[in-house]
């Protein structure tokens, strides 16, 4: 048995503590120097890390496919026939969206706005969770070598998903927008009322600093003011499901229901540079909607 | 051959614990893996292997959570210096008084952890622990039961602790 003749001698025991007390007082009087220190390893220990991490997430991925592919079609019909009747509506929709389109930038050519450029995304794959219960995170297969930094923003073509709070060299962790630790600039598209979007503890989003005078109502969209933080302007956040008014406060807030089902989400983008600032990056991606490879 | 198991150890609790773990967890709580295999190895394997062994599990997990660094050291090396510690002052360990140590150092690394949060006020504080916190450790200490008696089933345990 190799654990039998490992047990600290009560020499070893005494550096034991001294070893705990040392890191104990180094973390209290030099956090950010410690912590400094063992971001350099990170980068390589990241990486030998995300070897078994990727394997494991590929084949959970292949499970899930087969069984989304082969075994869970139950009620596939019905849906079918319902996605049917949405894009019968949508094509609808798409067209006077289209009239609006050209009569819009028919207003920009006359107004002479300055023409602004389409961020450059990076598509990125979803291969775990936070590896505890305290955060609401995801974990993507693409870090610092593939261009990803702390403070991008993540999203997916129906919305807002999070921002990038970690990277190593193969990986990143990405706080989703459903977090009580994260803070994302928003605007209801209609009244164009601002405000901060904060996570909620029971996994929903939140509107905070509404101005009192706002005219909001349940059902109001709420997007990115792209004013900052790593989101251009007009990215989907979420839909006003209550507004909370309360006594003598200065400000109104209001209750989120995400646009994105943030414990579903498996594939994202990450945006690398926001409108105005895009630079092609290799590999990255120009437009929102492009499908992922 | 014990710094390969080591290794192994942690190279595969990362995936386990954020890859297959969310399959497993019962109203979004999902054990920490970690917590339990640094309590285990202090126990069995003394206060230094422990503590060494629980800096390196924080430090891989850490790197794959939007947690603080400097929480999952000192929550995961702690573990395994108190589990060696506390392992020598009980003569016989039981499942059932491994569940409820692991129960109760998960209980104070949560609190821990939850201390550091920032813009929460005592409701919300209140709120974490009640369905976050105090779930996760009863979880905790089932597996490191749970575990203890799978290992108690194959190898002689009483031997492993006391040579």
């Amino acid at each position: 048995m190799w654990m039998v003749n490992s047990r600290s001698s009560s020499g070893a025991r005494l550096v034991a503590v001294a070893c705990f007390a040392l890191l104990l007082v180094a973390l209290v009087l030099l956090p950010n120097q410690i912590q400094g220190l063992l971001h350099y390893l990170d980068g390589p220990v990241g990486h030998v890390v995300s070897v078994p991490l990727e394997a494991i997430a590929s084949f959970d991925a292949g499970i899930v496919a087969r069984w989304e592919q082969y075994v869970a079609l139950q009620g596939v019909w019905e849906e079918n026939q319902q996605l049917r009747k949405e894009i019968e509506w949508l094509r609808g929709q798409n067209s006077q969206l289209r009239e609006s389109a050209a009569a819009t930038e028919r207003l920009t050519a006359l107004l002479q706005f300055k023409e602004q450029a389409l961020p450059t995304m990076v598509a990125a794959q979803v291969i775990g969770r936070d590896a505890t219960n305290r955060y609401r995170a995801i974990i993507l297969n693409k870090g610092e070598s593939d261009g990803i930094m702390p403070d991008m923003g993540v999203i997916t073509p129906a919305g807002v998903v999070g921002r990038v709070v970690k990277t190593t060299g193969s990986s990143s962790v990405v706080l989703l927008v459903t977090d009580p630790n994260n803070a994302i600039a928003g605007l209801i598209q209609r009244t164009r009322d601002e405000g901060i979007v904060e996570g909620t503890q029971q996994g929903l989003a939140k509107l905070k600093y509404i101005p009192l005078l706002s005219t909001l109502r349940d059902g109001d969209r709420v997007v990115t003011s792209g004013l900052v933080g790593g989101f251009p302007r007009g990215l989907a956040i979420g839909t006003i499901t209550h507004i909370d008014k309360q006594e003598g406060a200065l400000f109104l807030s209001a209750e989120l229901l995400p646009e994105v089902d943030v414990g579903r989400v498996e594939e994202v983008l990450v945006i690398q540079s926001s409108y105005g600032q895009a630079t092609k990056v290799a590999g990255g991606v120009d437009l929102p909607g492009k499908p992922l490879p | 051959m014990k710094f390969l198991l080591y290794l192994i150890l942690v190279l595969l609790l990362v995936p386990t614990q954020t890859t297959l773990l969310p399959y497993l967890s019962v109203w979004g709580i999902k054990p920490d893996l970690g917590l339990v295999a640094a309590a285990c190895i202090g126990l069995f394997a003394g206060e230094m292997d422990g503590l060494l062994v629980g800096l390196a599990i924080g430090w891989a997990l850490s790197l794959f959570s939007a947690g603080e660094l400097w929480v999952s050291l000192l929550t995961d090396g702690g573990v395994g210096l108190l589990a060696g510690f506390l392992g020598r002052q009980v003569s016989q360990v039981t499942f059932a008084t491994l569940g409820v140590g692991v129960l109760l150092v998960s209980l104070a690394s949560g609190l821990l952890a939850i201390v550091n949060f920032k813009n929460v006020d005592s409701a919300q504080m209140w709120w974490i622990v009640e369905s976050i916190v105090l779930p996760q450790a009863c979880f905790d200490g089932l597996v490191g039961a749970g575990l203890y008696w799978l290992l108690s089933q194959r190898f002689d345990v009483t031997r492993l602790r006391t040579e």
